[in-house]
């Protein structure tokens, strides 16, 4: 993975051509049990954890696709969600896979026509259960992959240990989403990962081993945190409080 | 009260498992954990300001989502309003109730 891109604004908006699609994937991994919900529909400071998500990419340009990759038994309840707390845009629901990475590969099959007449050129995937990532956050990496061929968030880790509680050696990364990358060498790394029967662990994994895009680093944000454990919903719900209830 | 299920990563026994998760108004008042039954909640005096604050900010945005939803469902709005102001007296109490009796 390459180091933080270079380029201007105005580089990164002269090179988009096309239009954005947005993958929001919301599947999770679980069957669902009884009175349990996804995560992503769990209540975060009045709204959904996928409505905040969704609001991030309010203010992304040329966005001509949203994609919400969900399992059927959510169907129900996501049309509810985004009945009540959408912003009006269209949304198409694709059902999600087994795996991230079969999700994903659906996502992307259902907007193959329109990558390939041209519509769409850049494509950004995020993880719903990501809802504070931000309208800047998103709008660095789609303009950086536009220009670049590649994007994604990470943030430097520190304080990392071995069992033996010697440190760690070099500079540690995490990477988060979204992640954004140009839409048709995309398509074709998800399409030949699936011939090979490669899965990988995020977009970045698939694109690495399937294509020629190199994926830039843009820098990541710390509160642009994964619902993981509880409280990470506490948290949340703190940093939306501080920031006024507004995405940032 | 609001009460929503999900699967989470206990902190405590480092299991994904279903968690109990209790609202006050908008604000998450505790979580539960089913495996191990660790409890994670706010501190109380942190608890009552932010639901101040919370409540505050609801009131400031009320005009305005109710505008939106006027706008965008203006059948069901009109329909449902009766209802739903009744219902606010009775809201309000459960969610103090919520907070005092812990």
């Amino acid at each position: 993975m390459r180091q933080p891109a270079r380029g201007t604004s105005r580089d990164r908006e002269t090179a988009r051509r096309g239009g954005v699609a947005l993958v929001l994937l919301a599947a999770g991994n679980g069957s669902r049990v009884g009175r349990e919900i996804n995560k992503v529909f769990l209540p975060l400071a009045g709204r959904r954890v996928l409505t905040w998500s969704l609001d991030s990419t309010r203010r992304l340009r040329n966005l001509v696709s949203t994609v919400l990759v969900v399992q059927d038994h959510d169907l129900v309840h996501v049309r509810e969600v985004l009945r009540r707390e959408g912003d009006g845009r269209a949304v198409e629901l694709v059902q999600g896979g087994s795996t991230r990475h079969e999700s994903e590969l659906h996502a992307m099959r259902s907007l193959a026509p329109r990558i390939h007449d041209g519509t769409i050129d850049v494509v950004v995937i995020h993880d719903a259960a990501r809802p504070l990532a931000g309208p800047t956050l998103f709008t660095e990496v789609v303009d950086t992959a536009a220009l670049l061929g590649g994007a994604l968030p990470v943030l430097s880790k520190q304080g990392i240990v071995f069992s033996d509680g010697t440190n760690v050696d070099g500079q540690l990364m995490t990477v988060q989403t979204p992640q954004a990358f140009h839409a048709r060498p995309l398509l074709e790394a998800y399409e030949q990962a699936a011939r090979e029967g490669f899965v990988g662990s995020d977009t970045a994994s698939c694109v690495e081993r399937f294509s020629e895009l190199r994926v830039h680093g843009v820098a990541g944000d710390a509160s642009n945190i994964k619902i993981t454990f509880p409280e990470d919903l506490f948290l949340a719900e703190r940093l939306l409080e501080r920031s006024g209830w507004r995405l940032r | 009260m609001n009460t929503e299920h999900a699967h989470l990563t206990c902190s405590a026994c480092g299991q994904v498992a279903e968690h109990e998760l209790r609202y006050a108004g908008r604000l998450l008042h505790s979580t539960r954990c089913a495996a191990c039954g660790h409890v994670v909640r706010h501190e109380q005096r942190d608890l009552y300001s932010a639901y101040l604050r919370d409540l505050e900010q609801r009131l400031v945005t009320k005009p305005r989502r109710l505008a939106r939803r006027a706008a965008q469902e203006p059948r069901s709005f009109v329909t449902g309003l009766p209802r739903a102001v009744l219902r606010q007296p009775v809201k309000l109490a459960g969610e103090l109730w919520t907070l005092l009796r812990r």
